[in-house]
């Protein structure tokens, strides 16, 4: 029996070691691929046919630098949970795409040396709004690629056969109101609008802001702020709306209402557009609506960055990498799936002409005085789920919990 | 001599080296090494430190969603393990008939367990979507307004358990098998007795297939805290956070809120429970689960005192 134990613990020694053995050989990377070049990892959160086209725009990269091999690792849905495992084990990719900034900030590299390096210019031709979403306390994380604000899309047959003028850019929310009662009343089975039941809490803060609020101030604090008479009117209007039936909350974004066309409004992000021209539909976009007697309406920027691992072995080659992710050539080259973030790209693709795509870069440039809250409040994740909670209450069909109290009461966190 | 004897007893072992050294390195290495972080503060991009067991006081004491999670799971567990065994054993029943193209049939149930959960989450999402979902369509034909299975609290613990029990063919498999491995002279025996299929299932072969029914028990209770996909996927928890399992309230926290250590902690405690759970059931079984070496022994020993 004794024997037996100790030919156990040896074998489990045994095992070990080769383990431990392992691990010394692996640990000796000095990233360098074996004829010498610089070795980059880089990590992406696109998938299927974006995946190929990134991969071709690799290669490319890879032919014309002959010291620098980069690997393109597609994360997919995985995405974040692969970033923070390897961030945790000090083995995240090189380069990687970024939009929680506030989350990962600790892991990342500071480029603002690297920008001020390639002189003012650089840092000019990108849309200034978008800097704010890439940096965190004044430094700067990440170089933006691509961007999308939230606008109202529409749907002209549904307008057509109300008999109403279409949306414009000067609508304000009882516009808005009017349009939609009038389209549920006129259309069989139709609704006028459409709201997310269980809004992401970072989108949702723009019509706190729309309607001059927020969900905090500066230094973090709620109560009076996200509980504000302001806020409250903002909950009330959307609450209503659902109550009296000219508006839906919708399980998910509402984009598979719309083009099933049994509604005739929703707010989303430039990410529609594909699928909304694939599902052939007669379609129109306009900026959000403002509230009446307010300043012009603001949009939420979901925003992605390109971001270096504060690890790396080849932060050099890695910014090379970096510039000519986010050049002119690649953000020409990828309209259609990205809106390019540069000046002189815009410009030259004439892209303010474009009626699909330019109230997204209008909402974009009359939303640069906003700061998010996942930006201020220090443990954002949780707050946006407690958040996500109240706002849910407030607009699930079966809760329909009073505005006031629901927001005093997440106010008081 | 002495070396020789040392080689015999070594040498099974070192057949199963490979196994040993992958349980080693993916199984107790990561289970210590998580019991270790359950005693940090462990952020994923600072570094760590020890605070004790303030994860485990914390979620104890201040944390009122480590009870709420707790109580959807063990009320899902509740629910879907009589539910799902109930189901898995129906269907192989219906599967060891000896009906013309069973082999058909027996392929369509087991095609459910195939398809990856992400899909399964997909597929259920789209039957039970409340304004234009298959499933409430065919409720209205029978003249049921079915409810917002996603959207009301009330009914979607209920949507999440029938989504899960779409996965019950790898259950159903394995009583099959324990279920054709009966021999047919028993059947037919009991049958010459005048005893009716109903009384056959009775005391022939559920008293017969215990100890499988034990092991489906088992796993599906352990398998049934684990649940995370499908309510990530399906529900993402909600509505109203009224299927935030236990599994989907320590990935969050893991991997949404960066609180490794506390995480940790979380799955160290459920990690408990289940074993809690599983040695109470283990207790349990000396009572109903019937063991053949066993029933040929006792059922000797009457023979022998009746000749006697």
């Amino acid at each position: 029996m004794k024997k037996r134990l100790v030919s156990i613990l040896i074998l489990a020694m045994a095992g070990t070691m080769i383990f431990s053995g392992c691990g010394g050989g692996g640990g000796e990377d000095d990233g360098k691929t074996s004829d010498g070049k610089a070795k980059i990892r880089f990590a992406t959160w696109d998938e299927a046919e974006d995946v190929d086209t990134q991969q071709a725009m690799v290669d490319r990269f890879n032919e014309e630098h002959d010291d620098i091999e980069v690997t393109l690792e597609a994360y997919g849905g995985e995405f974040d949970t692969k970033i923070a495992a390897g961030m945790g084990s000090k083995d995240a990719p090189d380069v990687m795409y970024m939009w929680n900034y506030p989350a990962y900030a600790n892991g990342l590299e500071e480029l603002d040396s690297y920008i001020d390096k390639e002189g003012a210019d650089y840092k000019e031709n990108f849309y200034e709004t978008l800097w704010n979403y890439n940096s965190l306390d004044g430094k700067t994380y990440g170089i933006p690629v691509g961007f999308t604000t939230h606008a109202l899309f529409y749907n002209r047959e549904i307008f057509k056969e109300a008999g109403i003028a279409e949306p414009t850019n000067d609508w304000t929310w009882d516009d808005l109101i009017k349009a939609a009662k009038t389209i549920t009343e006129k259309c069989e089975g139709k609704k006028g609008f459409s709201f997310q039941m269980k809004p992401d809490p970072y989108d949702f803060e723009m019509y706190l802001w729309s309607n001059g609020t927020a969900y905090c101030d500066d230094e973090g604090n709620l109560d009076g702020n996200l509980n504000s008479k302001e806020a409250k009117e903002v909950f009330q209007m959307f609450q209503d709306m659902e109550e009296e039936g000219y508006a839906v909350a919708t399980e998910k974004s509402g984009g598979d209402e719309f083009r099933a066309g049994s509604t005739g409004m929703y707010i989303y992000g430039s990410w529609a557009i594909d699928s909304l021209n694939e599902a052939e539909m007669n379609w129109g976009v306009v900026k959000i609506p403002s509230f009446a007697g307010k300043g012009p309406s603001a949009s939420i920027l979901s925003s992605s960055g390109l971001s270096i691992s504060k690890d790396s072995k080849n932060k050099e080659a890695a910014w090379e990498f970096v510039k000519y992710w986010t050049s002119e050539e690649l953000n020409t080259e990828r309209i259609g799936s990205e809106q390019p973030v540069l000046y002189s790209v815009v410009e030259a693709e004439k892209m303010m002409e474009k009626p699909e795509y330019a109230p997204f870069y209008e909402m974009l440039e009359q939303s640069g005085d906003y700061t998010p809250a996942s930006f201020k409040v220090e443990r954002w994740s949780e707050l946006a789920e407690s958040l996500s909670l109240t706002f849910e209450e407030v607009f699930n069909p079966s809760s329909m919990a009073d505005v006031s109290d629901s927001l005093d009461t997440a106010a008081d966190q | 001599m002495k070396q020789k004897k040392l080689m015999k007893t070594a040498t099974p072992y070192l057949f199963i080296l490979p196994w040993i050294i992958g349980f080693l390195v993916f199984t107790i290495g990561p289970l210590i090494f998580s019991l270790i972080m359950s005693f940090f503060d462990w952020p994923l991009t600072a570094d760590p430190t020890f605070r004790g067991f303030g994860n485990y006081i914390e979620m104890f004491t201040k944390d009122k969603q480590f009870f709420k999670s707790l109580t959807i799971s063990l009320k899902y567990a509740a629910i879907f393990v009589p539910l799902n065994m109930i189901i898995a054993l129906f269907l192989a029943m219906l599967i060891t008939q000896p009906v013309k193209g069973v082999k058909i049939f027996r392929t369509i149930y087991y095609i459910p367990t195939v398809i990856s959960g992400v899909a399964v989450s997909i597929l259920w999402g789209w039957i039970l979507n409340g304004d234009y979902g298959v499933l409430n369509y065919l409720l209205s034909l029978i003249g049921i307004e079915g409810p917002k299975w996603l959207v009301d609290p009330a009914w979607a613990i209920l949507a999440v358990i029938i989504a899960s029990a779409f996965g019950v063919g790898s259950m159903m498999l394995i009583f099959y098998t324990d279920i054709k491995n009966i021999p047919i002279d028993v059947y037919e025996a009991a049958s010459i007795d005048g005893a009716s299929p109903a009384r056959q299932f009775f005391s022939i072969t559920l008293p017969i297939i215990t100890p499988t029914i034990l092991f489906n028990l088992i796993t599906s209770i352990i398998s049934s805290f684990q649940q995370v996909t499908l309510v990530m996927l399906l529900t993402g928890g909600g509505p109203l956070k009224s299927t935030y399992f236990y599994g989907l309230y320590t990935y969050n926290n893991a991997f949404k809120h960066h609180k490794l250590g506390y995480a940790s902690a979380n799955a160290w405690v459920m990690f408990i429970i289940i074993l809690f759970l599983t040695a109470l059931v283990f207790k349990s079984s000396s009572a109903w689960v019937f063991y053949e070496t066993e029933a040929g022994g006792a059922g000797k020993k009457k023979k022998g005192g009746k000749k006697s």
